[in-house]
C-alpha cells in the first residue's frame, strides 16, 4: 500500500496538545493523519487535497465546528466527519447529527472508541469505489 | 365708624367678660332709668302729701281763725245783753260805764270795746280814757249792721286815723315800715299804716225792745301773735327740725306779714316783709286757695294760702300755712338714699349672680376647650366631666360620644396601619424570597454557564490525559508497576471526567426519572450506607419515621444525594459527635411529605445564612461546596423547598418538604446529554 493509498485523515482542535493525542492515538500503517488548529486551516487543507475521515471540535474560535461542518458538508457532500466535543448537548448533538456528521462523540474518549468509529466511517467510504480519493 | 369698632371689640372680648358686660349694661341702664323714674314719682307722692298736709293744716288754722272770731262776736253779743248795759246806757255818768267795759275789755283780751248810741255815734272809746267819742260812725258796716240789730263779725282794714281815735299805741302797732322782699310786687308806698283788725258789733236792746246801742269789739292782729302762735301750736304742736320751726303760720294784710312765727335770718318775727308776687296775684287779685312750693323770707316752704274777706267779700288780706320743705326733701333724699343703696344692692347681687352664671356657662366651655386642646395634642382618653341637662352638658356629651368615635377610629386606623405594616412586612419577605429564588436561579444559570465553560476546558486535557496513557498502555515492554500506574492513571481520569459529567448533569438538570418511590425507604438506604461513616464521627442518628406515609414520584437516586448530602453536613456539624434525628411525616394540610434532619451541632451563624445554598459555598476545607446547591436545586426542581433553622451552638434543622403531586409531570426537558 503505498503513500497514495492510505486513508487520510484530519484532526481539527484549537487544541495542539489534543489534536497530538488523537492524532498518535490514529496512526497506523494504512493511515495519515493530519492536524488542523482552526476551521480555516482544516478547509484549506482539505480543499488542498480532500481527507477520507474528519474528526471536527465542536467549539472552536474563528470558524466553529458546526459551521465547518456545514461549509464542509456543502463542498462535499459525502465527507465524512466525526464531531467531538467536550460539551456534550442535547443540541448540539441534534444538530451535528442533522448537519451530516457521521458520529458524535464526548470527550473525553478512550482511544479503543475513537479508532473504532473512525474505522466504521473508513468502512463506510469503502463501500464506495475509491471516487472521493480519485476525485481529490 | 366709631361705635362699630367698639361693637368690634365688644365682640372679640371673652366670653365670661362679654356676658357679664353685656349684663353690667342692662343693670346700669335699668338701675339708672328706675331711679329716675322712682326718683321722680316718689319726690311727687312726698310734694303733694305735704301739700295734702299743708293744705288740711290750712283748714285747721282757718278754722282757729274762724274759732277766734266766734268768740270774739260771742264776747260782744253777750256783753251786749247785759243788765248793766242797758241800765246804764243814757246815763251821764259814762265814767263808770267806761271802767266797765275797759274792764271787759281786758278780760277777754280785746284791743277795742267801743260803745256806740243808737244813732251810731261813739259813747265810749274804752282803750282810753281820754280817747274823743261824738263822731258817728253808722256808715261803718258792722255798726250799720248791728243798729239793724244784727250781731255781725269779720275782719276789716281799720285806717289809722280810726286807730289813732282809739289809742296812739294801736296805731302804732299796726305800722309797718316794708322790709326789702326780693320777690315781693312792687308797692308805691314804702309802709303800711292801717290795720287789720277782727270785729263784732252787736246792738243793745232794752227789755222793750228799744235799741239802746252798739258794742263793738276788736281784736287788731298786727304785730298780735296769739293767733299764728295758736295755729302753730294746734297745728303743728311745735315739731322742730334741726333747730327750726317746721310749721309756721302767718297772717297778711294785704301782701304785708302784719303777725307770723316765721323768723327771718336774726330770729326775730319776719314782720313787715311782704308775699312773693306769685302768691299776691294768686290769693289777692285772683281770691284763690294757693297750694304750691314757695320761698318764705329765708327757706323753701310747702304752703297754704287763703284770702281773708272783709264783710263785703273784698280781700283784704291772708291766712297762710307752711311747711319747712326741709324734712320732707331730706325724707325724700333718705329714701331715695335707701332706694339707690336697695338698687346698688340689687345690682351688686345681680351681679355676683351673673359672674356665677357666667362662670358656670364658661368654665365648662373653658373645660370643652381644654379638651379639645387635649385631643389636639392627641390624648384621645381625655373626656370631658360635665354633668346637666343644658346645652352645655348635651355639648360635652356630644364632644365625649365625638371622642369615642375619633378613638374608634384612631384605633381602626392604628390597627390598619399595623396590618399594613405587616402585610407590607409579608409582601417584602414575599419578595424577598422570590429575590433569593431568583437569585439562587441565577446562580444556578451561572453555574450552568460555568460549568459548561469548565467541562470544555477540563475535557480538553482529560482527552490528552486518558488518550496518552492508553497509548502508553498499548504499548509493550512494561513492568508490572509501571502498567499499574498507568492504569490507576486512566482510572482517576477517568473518575475527574464523571465528576465533570456530573457538574454538567447539575448545571443543565438533567430529566429526572420519577418513579413511585417510598420516601422512609430512601431514607433507611441512606442511612444504612451512611450509618458507619456517622458512628465513627460519634453521632448518633436516630430515625423518626412516619411509617403511613404515601408513595411519591420522584427519582430516588437524586432524592438520596440529597438526603446523603444533608446526613453529611450534619455529620460534619458536629466535629465533637451529638445526635442526628431523621424524622418523616405528612405536613398539616396534607400537602407535602416533610423531612426533617435535625442536629445537635455549631449552628449557621447568621452572616452565612444566606450564602448557604450558593455553590461553591463551603466552610470546610474540603468540600466543594456543590453539597446544598444541588440538594436545593434538586428539590426545587420536583417543586419542594429546603428550609432551614438554626441556632448557633445549638444546632441546625433542615425541613424538605417534598409536595405529593409532580409538577414536573408531563412536562418536556429541553436538553439531556447524548
Amino acid at each position: 500500500m503505498n503513500k497514495q493509498d492510505k486513508h487520510r485523515i484530519l484532526v481539527v482542535d484549537d487544541e495542539p496538545t489534543v489534536c497530538k493525542s488523537i492524532r498518535q492515538a490514529l496512526v497506523r500503517e494504512d493511515c495519515e493523519v493530519d492536524m488542523a488548529l482552526s476551521g480555516e486551516e482544516a478547509l484549506s487543507k482539505d480543499a488542498e487535497r480532500p481527507y477520507d475521515v474528519m474528526i471536527v471540535d465542536l467549539m472552536m474560535p474563528g470558524i466553529s465546528g458546526v459551521d465547518l461542518l456545514k461549509q464542509l458538508k456543502a463542498r462535499n457532500p459525502k465527507a465524512r466527519i466525526i464531531m467531538v466535543t467536550g460539551y456534550p448537548t442535547m443540541k448540539n448533538t441534534l444538530q451535528s447529527m442533522l448537519l451530516g456528521a457521521m458520529d458524535f462523540l464526548p470527550k473525553p474518549f478512550l482511544p479503543a472508541t475513537l479508532r473504532s468509529l473512525v474505522a466504521a466511517a473508513l468502512e463506510a467510504g469503502n463501500d464506495k469505489p475509491e471516487g472521493s480519493g480519485a476525485a481529490g | 365708624m366709631f361705635i362699630r369698632k367698639n361693637v368690634r371689640r365688644f365682640l372679640d372680648l371673652p366670653l365670661r367678660r362679654k356676658l357679664i358686660l353685656s349684663f353690667l349694661i342692662v343693670i346700669v341702664i335699668g338701675g339708672v332709668l328706675s331711679l329716675i323714674v322712682g326718683m321722680r314719682i316718689e319726690h311727687q307722692t312726698i310734694i303733694s302729701l305735704a301739700e295734702a298736709k299743708v293744705r288740711h293744716d290750712l283748714g285747721s288754722a282757718w278754722m282757729v281763725y274762724e274759732e277766734r272770731l266766734r268768740s270774739l262776736r260771742d264776747v260782744v253779743r253777750l256783753s251786749a245783753t247785759q243788765e248793766f248795759f242797758r241800765a246804764t246806757l243814757g246815763q251821764t255818768d259814762l265814767k263808770k260805764v267806761a271802767g266797765r267795759l275797759d274792764g271787759i275789755r281786758r278780760e277777754f283780751g280785746l284791743d277795742v270795746l267801743n260803745l256806740t248810741d243808737a244813732l251810731g255815734r261813739v259813747v265810749i272809746r274804752s282803750r282810753s280814757a281820754d280817747a274823743p267819742v261824738g263822731d258817728d260812725v253808722s256808715r261803718d258796716p258792722f255798726i250799720a249792721l248791728a243798729l239793724q240789730r244784727q250781731v255781725p263779725a269779720g275782719t276789716r282794714t281799720v285806717p289809722r286815723e280810726e286807730l289813732l281815735m282809739d289809742g296812739a299805741d294801736l296805731a302804732d302797732r299796726a305800722l309797718f315800715r316794708f322790709v326789702p322782699t326780693p320777690k315781693a310786687a312792687a308797692r308805691a308806698e314804702d309802709h303800711e299804716d292801717k290795720g287789720m283788725m277782727l270785729t263784732a258789733a252787736a246792738p243793745i236792746v232794752d227789755e222793750s225792745g228799744v235799741l239802746l246801742g252798739v258794742l263793738t269789739g276788736g281784736l287788731l292782729f298786727n304785730r298780735n301773735y296769739d293767733l299764728v302762735d295758736r295755729v302753730k301750736e294746734i297745728v303743728f304742736k311745735g315739731e322742730k327740725y334741726k333747730g327750726h320751726d317746721i310749721g309756721t303760720a302767718t297772717l297778711f294784710q294785704d301782701d304785708l306779714r302784719i303777725a307770723t312765727n316765721v323768723l327771718d335770718d336774726q330770729g326775730n318775727r319776719a314782720v313787715g316783709t311782704r308775699v312773693s308776687r306769685e302768691v299776691k296775684e294768686a290769693v289777692l287779685d285772683r281770691g284763690e286757695t294757693y297750694v304750691g312750693r314757695a320761698f318764705v323770707v329765708t327757706a323753701w316752704y310747702i304752703t297754704a294760702y287763703r284770702p281773708i274777706k272783709d264783710i263785703s267779700g273784698r280781700t283784704i288780706g291772708m291766712l297762710y300755712v307752711g311747711m319747712l320743705e326741709k324734712p320732707y326733701i331730706d325724707l325724700r333724699d333718705r329714701v331715695m338714699a335707701t332706694f339707690a343703696g336697695i338698687a346698688a344692692l340689687c345690682a351688686l347681687f345681680l351681679l355676683g349672680l351673673l359672674a356665677f352664671i357666667a362662670r358656670r356657662i364658661t368654665r365648662p366651655l373653658a373645660v370643652i376647650v381644654n379638651a379639645t386642646g387635649k385631643i389636639a395634642q392627641g390624648d384621645l382618653r381625655h373626656r370631658v366631666d360635665l354633668k346637666g341637662q343644658d346645652e352645655i352638658g348635651q355639648l360635652a356629651r356630644a364632644f365625649n360620644l365625638m371622642t369615642d368615635e375619633l378613638c374608634l377610629a384612631h384605633e381602626d386606623l392604628t390597627q390598619w396601619g399595623r396590618t399594613l405594616e405587616r402585610r407590607v412586612e409579608e409582601r417584602t419577605r414575599e419578595l424577598r424570597e422570590t429575590q433569593d429564588q431568583l437569585i439562587v436561579s441565577e446562580k444556578l444559570a451561572s453555574l450552568g454557564k460555568m460549568a459548561a465553560g469548565v467541562a470544555h476546558e477540563i475535557n480538553n486535557p482529560l482527552t490528552t490525559i486518558l488518550i496518552d496513557t492508553h497509548l502508553l498502555l498499548e504499548r509493550p515492554g512494561r513492568d508490572a508497576e509501571e502498567q499499574e500506574t498507568l492504569n490507576t492513571i486512566a482510572g482517576e481520569t477517568t473518575r475527574c471526567a464523571a465528576i465533570v459529567s456530573s457538574l454538567l448533569d447539575f448545571a443543565r438538570q438533567t430529566p429526572s426519572q420519577a418513579a413511585p418511590t417510598d420516601i422512609n425507604g430512601v431514607i433507611d438506604r441512606t442511612l444504612e450506607l451512611l450509618e458507619k461513616q456517622a458512628s465513627v464521627r460519634n453521632v448518633l442518628i436516630e430515625k423518626d419515621l412516619d411509617r403511613g406515609l404515601p408513595p411519591i414520584e420522584v427519582d430516588k437516586n437524586k432524592i438520596r444525594q440529597v438526603f446523603s448530602n444533608l446526613v453529611i453536613n450534619a455529620c460534619e456539624a458536629m466535629p465533637t459527635g451529638g445526635t442526628l434525628v431523621v424524622a418523616s411525616r405528612m405536613s398539616r394540610d396534607g400537602t407535602h411529605i416533610e423531612i426533617i434532619f435535625t442536629d445537635t451541632g455549631v449552628g449557621i451563624s447568621k452572616e452565612n445564612f444566606p450564602k448557604l445554598f450558593d455553590p461553591f459555598f463551603t466552610t470546610k476545607s474540603f468540600g466543594t461546596g456543590l453539597g446544598l446547591a444541588v440538594s436545593y436545586g434538586i428539590i426545587r426542581q420536583r417543586g419542594g423547598m429546603i428550609n432551614v433553622r438554626s441556632e448557633v451552638g445549638k444546632g441546625t434543622v433542615f425541613t424538605v418538604r417534598i409536595p405529593l403531586a409532580d409538577p414536573e409531570e408531563g412536562k418536556h426537558v429541553e436538553e439531556a446529554p447524548q
